[in-house]
């Protein structure tokens, strides 16, 4: 099988910094990739760089195509989220249809991916009358209704209530479960867990740890790149995990009392 | 359902109500005048030809300041609608950019050098040529600022940066002109011309613009498809195949041909891409690409009739339109600010 993203090297530089170093990566058709790691840890600038926004170096299959054949193979979710113009929720859903050649098979895609964000009621309502977490979801359904068969997604949790987050995540795995690959960025640990199928762990803009959750989240890479601890428990849903205060350090000098 | 609801005047009736409106501005507008004839010879004159003094006053003198009061508020209109969806923002107008300013500056040494009297053309031509300097100094300064999708602040960021210091720069070069100019009759000409006037304009100047705006509106209709996406900011907006280097560049040159000839034939005329922008958005729903049309459209309605209003309020003293309209504007930019401020 032919891999969805291939990222070979991919390093950029910002005034001399690496931010993004040396990252290999290949995902393929089926799996959702969860994309963790602390702040600055450089996963934004990795889905910037793959996706050929920003000058990087190394290759990116997907930087190396035009853009509007990239456009069909590949949606993206960035982190901002203000829309410019009070612009319909159904129009701005179906600007993810622009590369799209076929202009008849729109209406059916837009009011599919409105449907699917639980938004089909909310079609006419000017996308800047939204809350934050409507506009979230609108957002969500503009990059379903592009219908690329790789997603890269900026945190698109980010300002969801705990029902539309987890609709959110399901529907993420599910795509991925119809073939489609999924890169999303989330730093709610316990969903990439649940959800993923694969955590590709980032900190100082390098790869730190690659693969099923359980390899991932292990106590020592929980404590070296977030300063925190955590533990699979088991729950009537099957194992999930949860994230724990950090360990406390052992006492050099049990004089010194606590 | 393809069509979404938007206001009073919706979807496909409101491009056929400008232009209905702009025609009935027209037609007021070849009618004003300080010849005082009626309705009905004066058309007779217009379209018959009696060869008489109001057939030359109807054709040589009313008509073509009707016709160039549509191209330039078409111009200015489109313009702005254009810079606005650049630039996400409802406060920008066409004059950020420092091609108005430049365009100015290139009329005033025109005037003041006394190349202006040499031939009909001059002063439009100069004009032209300022327009061009500043439209290489834009694409070069703003090339280098800030390209690069950057914390959010792309493209646009960099050309708001490029124009203002083109505006400033043109602003003093004009100051100076004025501050050293030894002859008060050319400065005062100069003054008076940069307040905007459709006033005793011929069919030359109508000549002179029309091609390069024609070249201008073409550049900016081009750019619609790729403001729409833009709504969602310049990194989805290049996610989704915009190429936002192109895209700056269309909307650059664009603006520079449209609003450089205005300027050069009409002087400065401001708000007008300021506000009918901002007056039609709710009308069409909001889309940038379906503003372009209504803005142009609105931007001659609103210009036609302010170059009536000049003649019928003061019909002895010569009111310049960019006064008139900086008079009209200024209220509707407070209500614009206030809109924006309590989040309509």
């Amino acid at each position: 099988m032919k891999p969805a993203l291939t990222l070979d090297r991919l390093t950029v530089r910002r005034g001399g910094v690496a931010v993004v170093s040396d990252v290999s990566l290949r995902v393929m058709p089926g799996s959702f990739v969860g994309l963790i790691g602390p702040n600055g840890a450089g996963k934004t600038t990795l889905l910037r760089a793959a996706l050929g926004l920003i000058p990087a170096e190394g290759q990116s299959d997907l930087a190396a195509l035009d853009p509007g054949a990239r456009a069909r193979r590949a949606a993206y979710l960035p982190q901002a989220r203000d829309v410019a113009w009070p612009i319909a929720v159904e129009t701005l859903v179906r600007l993810g249809r622009r590369a799209h050649p076929d202009r008849r098979e729109d209406a059916a895609a837009v009011a599919d991916a409105l449907s699917r964000m639980d938004l089909t009621h909310l079609a006419r309502r000017p996308a800047t009358a939204l809350s934050g977490g409507e506009l979230a979801r609108a957002l969500i359904a503009r990059l379903i209704a592009q219908d690329t068969p790789l997603i890269l997604a900026d945190e698109p949790e980010a300002g969801l209530d705990p029902a539309h987050e987890m609709a959110v995540m399901q529907l993420l795995a599910r795509l991925a479960g119809q073939g489609r690959a999924v890169v999303a960025s989330m730093h709610d640990l316990g969903m990439a867990a649940r959800w993923c199928d694969r955590l590709v762990l980032m900190d100082r803009g390098r790869v730190v740890a690659d693969g099923p959750p359980k390899a991932v989240l292990t106590p020592g890479n929980l404590q070296g790149s977030f300063g925190v601890s955590g533990a699979f428990l088991d729950s009537p849903a099957g194992p999930v995990f949860v994230t724990l205060p950090p360990r406390p350090m052992p006492t050099p000098d049990p004089a010194n009392g606590l | 359902m393809s069509r979404p609801v938007t206001g009073p005047v919706t979807g496909r009736a409101l491009l056929p109500a400008l232009a209905v409106l702009c025609a009935v501005l027209f037609a007021a507008s070849v009618l004003t005048g300080p010849a005082d004839a009626g309705a009905r010879a004066s058309l007779v004159a217009l379209f018959r030809g009696d060869g008489g003094p109001l057939t030359l006053v109807m054709r040589e003198i009313r008509l073509p300041r009707a016709v160039l009061g549509v191209l330039a508020g078409a111009s200015l209109g489109l313009a702005g609608a254009a810079i606005q969806g650049f630039l996400r923002n409802p406060l920008a107008e066409p004059g950020l950019i420092g091609v108005s300013a430049s365009a100015g500056l290139g009329a005033v040494l025109a005037i003041q050098t006394g190349i202006a009297a040499t031939g009909a053309l001059a002063l439009p031509l100069s004009g032209f040529a300022g327009a061009l300097v500043a439209v290489a100094l834009i694409l070069g300064l703003s090339a280098r600022s800030g390209d690069a999708l950057d914390a959010g602040r792309g493209g646009g960021f960099g050309l708001i940066l490029a124009g203002i210091a083109v505006s400033a720069f043109a602003g003093a070069l004009t100051s100076l002109v004025l501050n050293l100019s030894p002859n008060p009759f050319a400065a005062s000409e100069i003054v008076f011309w940069m307040m905007g006037s459709l006033a005793d304009r011929s069919w030359i100047e109508v000549w002179t613009a029309l091609p390069v705006m024609a070249v201008g509106w073409v550049l900016l209709a081009r750019t619609a498809r790729d403001l729409d996406a833009l709504t969602l900011g310049e990194e989805a907006a290049a996610s989704l195949g915009v190429n936002l280097p192109r895209l700056r560049l269309l909307t650059v040159l664009g603006i520079a041909a449209a609003v450089g000839a205005t300027t050069a034939v009409a002087g400065a005329i401001g708000f007008v891409g300021l506000v009918v922008p901002h007056l039609l958005r709710g009308a069409v729903g909001g889309v940038p690409s379906r503003l372009l049309p209504a803005s142009a459209l609105g931007g001659a309605a609103l210009v036609l009739a302010a170059d009536i209003a000049v003649r019928l309020i003061l019909p002895e003293r010569d009111l310049k339109l960019g006064v008139m309209m900086a008079l009209v504007g200024t209220p509707v930019f407070l209500h614009l600010i206030h809109r924006i401020r309590h989040g309509a």
